[in-house]
């Protein structure tokens, strides 16, 4: 890993809510096109970190920068969600947040399009950019609708999904918006052990075929250890320990901070 | 020895005494048909109408019919694959043996109850389109028609039409081969019905001087109900050939869901007799429901449309919408001279459209840019205050609005551009009502595809869930603006429309309770969906006037908002989504009742910003 060639690079953020510290001095690097989990107990900050990252909080004290690219540099605090998403952070959510009342297909297109010029007068005259771009995210919707495995789903109401086709959906939809990271919260909840590891496989396929650099959070200690290249543990709103999945399960501090006994790992 | 090729055998050579039977029956039955719904056939003379009808255009008519009918039998039955058959199709039955074997108690069932729906159908076809009750919609002589043999041609007519339907359903449902090409079958009733409709016309003799049976007829082609009846007769008959599934025959599938796929064939038609209708059935309305048609009706309607894009599209409560249609109107004053103030040049009122969109745009962005950051009630209060606003500066900032006496005159609809002069003439209503349609059916169009593309997706995501919607990149302060901005534009153009007809403005007329008016249309006709919008607002602008005329159980006008909120509530209760709501959004409140998302884009935001 070269000191330059990180997607996010998260120095000594502090995020306070009145007089309550989720994140403390929080400083991490992930390189591109890595697998990194993020784990921890409830409360430890993991989806405070992600809510960071995507802009959704601006944190008091600390800097975050994005690099889409080697080189671009981009930084998130003080940038609007929607902004940061534009420069290539996508991001699923720890309850699922479908747009239920629209059917699979149209939940994915509308990631398409979100990045897509269109404007409104283009919309009412249905100018030939409209339509080329119409065409353009319905294809790409198919694709990303097949790439995750939910053609058979096409034209069902995400409401009627079942937990698992609705994280996939999810990632499908934040795969149309052409991520370059990808930030997953807890996307094995709610899901069977069967799911799980389709679930492991679609991550890692995302990670190595559209070369999509992967930010999880995730309970399930099985999935992220056959998943994540490296991990870093939070613990009241700081760093307890950071490394490979071996050295994590071996640290003593997250032992007694979140792994405990084994029985208690396996929930 | 060469086996021996397929023998190629012209079409005629394929006819058969069975179908020569088939064609003389359908002919006769053309002449019987003719001569009992001729126009003066009766009970008393019965054949005092064969004779005064042989050899009208009316016999000729029911005979080509009866001829094309035939025809059309001929062919499903005779060609197969494209091919003229020899052979018989179905083997010999009696009479009695076609009644007894229909297959099941079902269809005998079908067939029943559409017997009787036709019997009541041929009453009412006969009753509008008799001697008696030419020309207008009454039904005080209803009786009269039984006098008439034309009542009893048809009944039978009828229940021959729809057995030919119900014969239809059962071939669609038995998904058998249909061989006749779709664009023939549809080429062919079309031709027929309007072959049908100008011969049987009664009036048709008179206007080629063969019988003055009536010299005062009037001479429009649409001017008699037949034409009107026979149209939608064969337009329901096209459209059961349009609905014909797409599927191979030669697949034994299991039987689908009978759902009906709207084909584009289908969509066209439906739109050229909603155009015919739009354009035609204003000429059968009393001045009094003509000249309410522009301003009372479609002023609305368009209102009703703007308004629907910023509640039913991107789901904002807007309370101050009547602000915009405020501005449009007085803007228009402005720029006729109609003000105190006075504008540094005069504009023709087609040409203050521009500028009331782009002013009318302008106030709702620079409202919209502040408080469309405020979430649930907070935009409503301040649309509201917003609303208020603009009527306090209406009424009291008279040395620019003119104030509570009102503004001056302002001028009408004219164009006087290239040659072409015409000036728009309270005294020539359906001139208005015209203009109107010309507005409204174009921004029907646009905003529906608005509603169907990124945009109007954007919107649905903003309003079911922005978090999410901002994470996918939406920028979500964007849609909403833009869907304000876009509302408020509508009820500018609104606002130039109603100005110019009523031609002086008071600020009486735009206080709060329009734009609750407007609301209840949106909400009462189903938020989202262009078509329940505008149908609510057709009937509740229809409403309190036909309850002004009809006044039942001693309604009286004060007491209009009474019935219109005890009418809302009730809905609320039994249809909360609306009389035709659309589907997305028929789907979020039912989600939204389950605790599911949040129908609108005014609920509580879940992640509290950091203080």
């Amino acid at each position: 890993m070269t000191e330059q060639d990180f997607i996010f690079d998260v120095q000594h953020v502090t995020l306070r809510f009145g007089g309550v510290t989720s994140l403390n001095d929080v400083s991490l690097q992930q390189s591109r096109g890595e697998i990194l989990s993020v784990i921890g107990p409830n409360g430890a900050g993991k989806t405070s970190l992600f809510n960071c990252l995507t802009g959704v909080y601006e944190p008091q004290e600390g800097s975050i920068t994005f690099q889409p690219v080697p080189g671009k540099s981009i930084s998130v605090v003080g940038r609007q969600p929607h902004r940061v998403a534009r420069a290539g952070v996508a991001r699923t959510f720890q309850t699922s947040r479908m747009f239920n009342a629209l059917t699979t297909f149209e939940n994915v297109k509308i990631g398409v399009e979100a990045h897509q010029k269109t404007g409104p007068i283009g919309a009412m005259l249905k100018l030939p950019r409209t339509r080329r771009e119409e065409k353009h995210s319905d294809q790409r919707a198919h694709e990303l609708l097949e790439y995750v495995g939910l053609t058979h789903r096409t034209n069902t109401l995400a409401d009627s999904l079942p937990y698992g086709d609705r994280r996939r959906l999810e990632i499908a939809r934040c795969l149309g918006t052409n991520p370059r990271a990808l930030l997953l919260d807890e996307p094995a909840a709610g899901t069977n052990p069967s799911e799980k590891l389709a679930l492991g496989e679609l991550i890692i396929r995302i990670n190595r075929e559209l070369d999509i650099s992967i930010l999880l959070i995730e309970h399930d200690m099985k999935l992220v250890m056959a998943v994540a290249q490296r991990l870093v543990v939070l613990n009241f709103g700081g760093i307890i320990a950071e490394g490979t999945p071996r050295d994590i399960q071996e640290n003593p501090r997250v032992i007694e901070a979140y792994l405990g006994t084994n029985e208690e790992a396996a929930t | 020895m060469t086996p021996p090729g397929p023998q190629v055998r012209k079409w005629y050579q394929s006819l058969n005494a069975e179908d020569a039977r088939r064609m003389t029956t359908a002919a006769g039955g053309g002449i019987v048909l003719a001569v009992m719904t001729g126009p003066d056939g009766s009970l008393t003379q019965p054949l005092y109408g064969f004779q005064q009808s042989v050899l009208t255009a009316h016999v000729i008519g029911y005979l080509l019919f009866g001829l094309v009918i035939g025809c059309l039998l001929t062919y499903r039955a005779k060609v197969k694959d494209g091919t003229w058959r020899r052979v018989r199709t179905a083997p010999k039955r009696t009479l009695v043996e076609r009644l007894t074997s229909i297959k099941s108690a079902l269809q005998r069932g079908m067939l029943a109850g559409s017997g009787l729906l036709s019997a009541v159908i041929a009453i009412v076809v006969a009753d509008f389109t008799g001697p008696v009750a030419r020309n207008k919609m009454s039904w005080h002589v209803l009786g009269h028609q039984f006098l008439y043999t034309r009542t009893y041609g048809y009944l039978i007519l009828a229940i021959a039409l729809w057995f030919a339907v119900v014969n239809q359903i059962f071939h669609l449902t038995n998904l058998r081969i249909q061989s006749l090409p779709r664009t023939v079958v549809a080429a062919g009733a079309l031709l027929s019905i309007l072959v049908f409709s100008l011969t049987s016309d009664p009036f048709l003799p008179a206007r080629f001087g063969w019988k003055a049976l009536n010299p005062s007829a009037n001479n429009s082609l649409f001017h008699h109900w037949t034409t009107y009846l026979w149209l939608i007769l064969g337009a329901l008959g096209t459209a059961s050939y349009l609905f014909k599934r797409r599927s191979s025959p030669k697949i034994a599938a299991p039987r689908r869901s009978r759902t009906l796929v709207v084909t584009p064939s289908m969509r066209i038609l439906t739109y050229v007799a909603a155009g015919f209708l739009v354009y035609e059935a204003p000429k059968y309305l009393s001045l009094y429901w003509q000249i309410s048609l522009y301003q009372q009706i479609g002023v609305f309607c368009l209102l009703a449309i703007g308004l629907n894009i910023v509640v039913g599209f991107a789901g904002l409560l807007d309370l101050g919408y009547v602000a915009f249609y405020a501005l449009g109107a007085y803007v228009t004053a402005y720029f006729s001279g109609g003000l105190p103030l006075q504008p540094p040049f005069h504009l023709n009122s087609f040409l203050v459209i521009p500028f009331a969109v782009v002013i009318a745009m302008l106030a709702g962005v620079l409202l919209g840019l502040p408080t469309l950051r405020l979430r649930g009630d907070y935009l409503a209060i301040v649309t509201l205050g917003f609303g208020e606003i603009i009527y306090v500066l209406a009424n009291d900032w008279v040395t620019v609005t003119g104030g509570s006496a009102g503004t001056g005159t302002i001028s009408g609809f004219s164009v006087n551009l290239l040659g072409i002069h015409y000036v728009w003439n309270p005294s020539n209503p359906l001139s208005y009502y015209y203009l109107m349609i010309g507005i409204l059916i174009p921004a029907i169009f646009l905003f529906d595809f608005l509603n169907h593309s990124k945009v109007g997706r954007s919107w649905a995501a903003i309003r079911e869930d922005e978090v999410a919607a901002q994470s996918l990149g939406i920028n979500a302060l964007k849609y909403k603006v833009m869907a304000f901005s876009m509302g408020a534009s509508t009820a500018g153009v609104a606002g130039v429309f109603t100005a110019v007809k009523v031609g002086v403005l008071f600020p009486n007329s735009f206080v709060l309770s329009l734009s609750i008016t407007i609301l209840v249309l949106v909400i009462f006709g189903g938020m989202g969906s262009i078509l329940g919008v505008l149908i609510g607002a057709i009937f509740l602008q229809w409403l309190p006037s036909y309850l002004t005329f009809h006044s039942y159980f001693g309604y009286q006008q004060t007491d209009l908002y009474l019935y219109i909120g005890a009418l809302l509530v009730i809905m609320m209760i039994f249809r909360p989504q609306g009389l035709i709501p659309s589907r997305r959004r028929r789907r979020e409140i039912l989600d939204s009742e389950a605790g599911l998302g949040s129908a609108d884009s005014l609920g509580p935001i879940t992640q509290e910003q950091p203080s």
